[in-house]
């Protein structure tokens, strides 16, 4: 299996949402502000659910909050 | 820091002041092996888990008035990773140690000596559980 990493345009979209918090996000997903930070970072990778979740509140598909790219 | 991380550097510190004391006393001066109920022994050994208990107890409404929203909020999907991965190696230390515990040294030794190393291989296995969740927070900490 190669290697890969998920990226994220979640620091961007929080700033087109009226630079909604990392705390105000996690509230609406049921996280913690820390594990937003985590994600937001590319530290922790979410749950498909979670993941899902993120990419309702800010109204776009998974594909333009979440990115794979491969390791080669 | 999470809550959780907070409570497991807790838990870390609470079993250095009361089972690192009793531990150190067992090494230095070892209680007779065959000696049973020994009431000193019993004592010192209450008195780790009783503080232990005190102290976590103590702990946790402290974290809990510091900051109580943290402390009412629900472990998320990340805690119970952390969680679930650090029990599991904690788990593999413990049955290691009650195995020798329990099927080795009762042809070698008994009594404190037996009760003792039980106790270890329960703390180990806590500092491990403890130790894992602060290195997994730590790493995917933003």
């Amino acid at each position: 299996m190669s290697g890969g990493t998920i990226t994220n345009q979640i620091r961007t979209l929080r700033f087109m949402a009226g630079e909604m918090s990392q705390a105000e996000l996690g509230q609406k997903i049921g996280v913690t502000r820390q594990t937003i930070a985590a994600i937001e970072a590319g530290k922790y990778s979410p749950t498909l659910e979670a993941a899902f979740r993120i990419a309702e509140v800010f109204g776009k598909p998974l594909d333009e909050v979440f990115q794979w790219r491969s390791g080669g | 820091m999470p809550h959780k991380e907070k409570i497991a550097w807790m838990t870390l510190l609470w079993i250095a002041v009361t089972y690192g004391p009793y531990f150190a006393h067992v090494v230095m001066s070892p209680p007779e092996p065959g000696l049973m109920p020994n009431l000193p022994q019993l004592w010192l050994l209450a008195l780790a888990l009783g503080g232990n208990g005190v102290l976590h107890i103590l702990g946790r409404i402290g974290l809990w008035i510091a900051s109580p929203e943290d402390a009412r909020a629900p472990a998320d999907e990340r805690d119970h990773d952390i969680e679930r991965r650090s029990i599991l190696v904690a788990y593999y230390v413990m049955m290691a140690g009650l195995t020798v515990v329990g099927l080795a040294m009762p042809f070698t030794t008994s009594g404190w000596t037996i009760v003792n190393a039980g106790l270890a291989a329960i703390v180990l296995a806590e500092i491990t559980n403890n130790g894992l969740a602060v290195w997994n927070y730590r790493r995917s900490a933003a």
